[in-house]
C-alpha cells in the first residue's frame, strides 16, 4: 500500500470515488462474479444516443438544414426520449450501485453508496438475495472515512474490508478470515472504528503488512495497482 | 483522478458522458432549429450596422414560421446571402411578388445610420434579390446584449476555441463528478 496515490481528505468525491473503486476489487479479489448489467445498459443508452446525435451532425453537415429537417426532428425526439431514459435508470434503477454480482456460494449482493453533501459519512445500502432460500434482505451501513483513509489521504484497505465483512453475512461467509479477525482486533473498541488512526498510520507506511491477506493485495485503487503494473507488491 | 484507465467500463463511461454534454447542446440547438424552424436559430451581431437598435455582441434569438401573417416591409429579418454563411440582420424596405429588398438600418433615426443605399450590393453575383428561402429569421423574438461578444472574441481569435476545448475536456476527463 505504499506506493499508493494519495487523495485529498477534504475532497469528499475523491472519498467516496476510491472508497467504490476498492469495493469491488476486495469482492473480485474474493472471487464474487460482478454483474455489469446496469452499467452496460447505461452505457448502450448513452452511446445509442451519441451516435443518434452524431448521425445528426453528419446529415446536417453534408445536405444543409432544410432538406434534413424531418430527420432531424424525429432525431430531436428520439435523443430526448433516450437521455430521458438513461436519466431515469442512472436516478431510479441504479441509485448509486457500484456493484452488482454473486459471491463463490451463490449469494446474490448489490452494494450502492451515497454521501451527503459536507458530511464525511459513507452511506452503504446493501441488497442481498440468499442463493439458497432465495430470502432477501437489505442492510443498511453507514460509517466515517476516516476509519479506512489515514490522515495523509492514503486509502487502507483493510478495515473497509472489516467494515464488510463483519456487516455483511455474505461477504463474512466467503471471508471468514477478515471477519473473525475483526471480532479478536475489535474486541474492545465497540462497534464503530476498529481501527485508530495509529493503526491506519502504520498500516499505510512504507513496507508494513499487518494483516497479509491475500485480499488487501488486490485491494488498492486501480491507479495504484495501474502504477505497480498488476498485482505486484514492491516489498 | 485518472483511475478509469485501468477499468474499460469506466473509462468508457468516462467517454461517454464527455460525449454526451457535446451531443446534448447540438440536440439543444437542433431542437431549437426545428422549433424555429429556422437552421441558426441564434444569431450574434457582428457589425454594427443596427445600431441603436442592436450592436455589435447582441444574441439574437431567431423565429422562422410565418404562422398567420406574410413577412412584410419594416420588419427585421436575419437572412444568408447566396453561398455565404454569414447571417446578416436588417430591415425589409420593400417588398415585390415574393421577393425582398434589404437595406441596413431603417430605424427611429432614419437617414443617420447606414441607411444610404439598399443591401443589393452585398448579394451574391446575379443575385438582385432575396427570396423567402433566403431569410432564417424572420423576426426577432428576443435578445441578450453583449453575450455574443464572446463568439466573436472565439470567431477573431481561433486558438481560443482550441484552449476552451481544451480545457472542457480535461475537466471532464479529470473530474468524476
Amino acid at each position: 500500500m505504499a506506493t499508493q496515490e494519495k487523495i485529498t481528505v477534504y475532497n469528499l468525491a475523491d472519498l467516496k470515488n476510491t472508497t467504490d473503486d476498492a469495493i469491488p476489487n476486495y469482492l473480485t479479489s474474493l472471487s464474487f462474479t460482478p454483474s455489469h448489467l446496469l452499467t452496460d445498459v447505461r452505457l448502450a443508452l448513452g452511446f445509442s444516443a451519441f451516435a443518434l446525435s452524431a448521425a445528426c451532425f453528419a446529415w446536417d453537415y453534408n445536405f444543409g438544414f432544410e432538406s434534413t429537417k424531418t430527420y432531424t426532428a424525429f432525431a430531436v425526439a428520439l435523443y430526448t426520449i433516450l437521455n430521458g431514459l438513461l436519466t431515469f435508470w442512472i436516478f431510479y434503477v441504479e441509485k448509486g450501485t457500484i456493484y452488482q454480482g454473486t459471491s463463490p456460494k451463490g449469494d446474490k449482493i448489490r452494494i450502492s453508496t451515497e454521501t451527503k453533501k459536507n458530511v464525511p459519512v459513507y452511506h452503504m445500502t446493501i441488497e442481498v438475495k440468499d442463493g439458497k432460500t432465495g430470502e432477501r434482505k437489505t442492510l443498511k451501513i453507514s460509517r466515517s472515512f476516516t476509519e479506512w483513509f489515514d490522515a495523509a489521504g492514503r486509502f487502507v484497505a483493510a478495515p473497509l474490508q472489516t467494515v464488510l465483512a463483519q456487516g455483511v453475512g455474505v461477504i463474512g461467509r466467503v471471508d471468514t478470515k477478515r471477519a473473525n479477525a475483526a471480532k479478536v482486533e475489535g474486541g474492545e473498541a465497540g462497534p464503530s472504528a476498529v481501527y485508530t488512526p495509529e493503526m491506519l498510520a502504520m498500516l499505510s507506511g512504507e513496507g508494513v503488512s499487518v494483516v497479509g491477506s491475500a485480499a488487501e493485495t488486490a485491494t488498492g485503487t486501480e491507479a495504484a495497482e495501474a502504477k505497480k503494473g498488476g498485482k505486484r507488491r514492491k516489498n | 483522478m485518472l483511475s478509469a484507465l485501468g477499468n474499460p467500463r469506466q473509462a468508457a463511461a468516462q467517454l461517454m458522458n464527455f460525449g454526451l454534454i457535446l451531443s446534448t447542446a447540438f440536440m439543444m440547438w437542433k431542437g431549437l432549429s426545428v422549433i424555429s424552424d429556422s437552421p441558426s436559430p441564434i444569431v450574434v451581431v457582428l457589425s454594427g450596422s443596427m445600431e441603436p437598435a442592436f450592436q455589435r455582441g447582441d444574441l439574437l434569438l431567431l423565429w422562422n414560421r410565418n404562422l398567420f401573417t406574410e413577412t412584410s416591409v419594416g420588419e427585421v429579418v436575419v437572412y444568408n446571402v447566396r453561398d455565404k454563411d454569414i447571417p446578416i440582420v436588417h430591415r425589409v424596405i420593400s417588398k415585390f411578388g415574393t421577393g425582398f429588398v434589404i437595406p441596413r438600418q431603417w430605424w427611429l433615426f432614419m437617414g443617420i445610420y447606414n441607411n444610404d443605399s439598399d443591401d443589393t450590393k452585398l448579394y451574391a453575383p446575379g443575385q438582385n434579390y432575396l427570396v423567402r428561402e433566403d431569410i432564417i429569421g424572420r423576426s426577432v423574438v428576443g435578445y441578450m446584449p453583449f453575450v455574443g461578444y464572446v463568439t466573436i472574441m472565439l470567431s477573431e481569435h481561433p486558438w481560443m476555441k482550441t484552449v476552451m476545448l481544451g480545457i472542457m475536456g480535461l475537466v471532464v476527463v479529470l473530474q468524476r463528478e
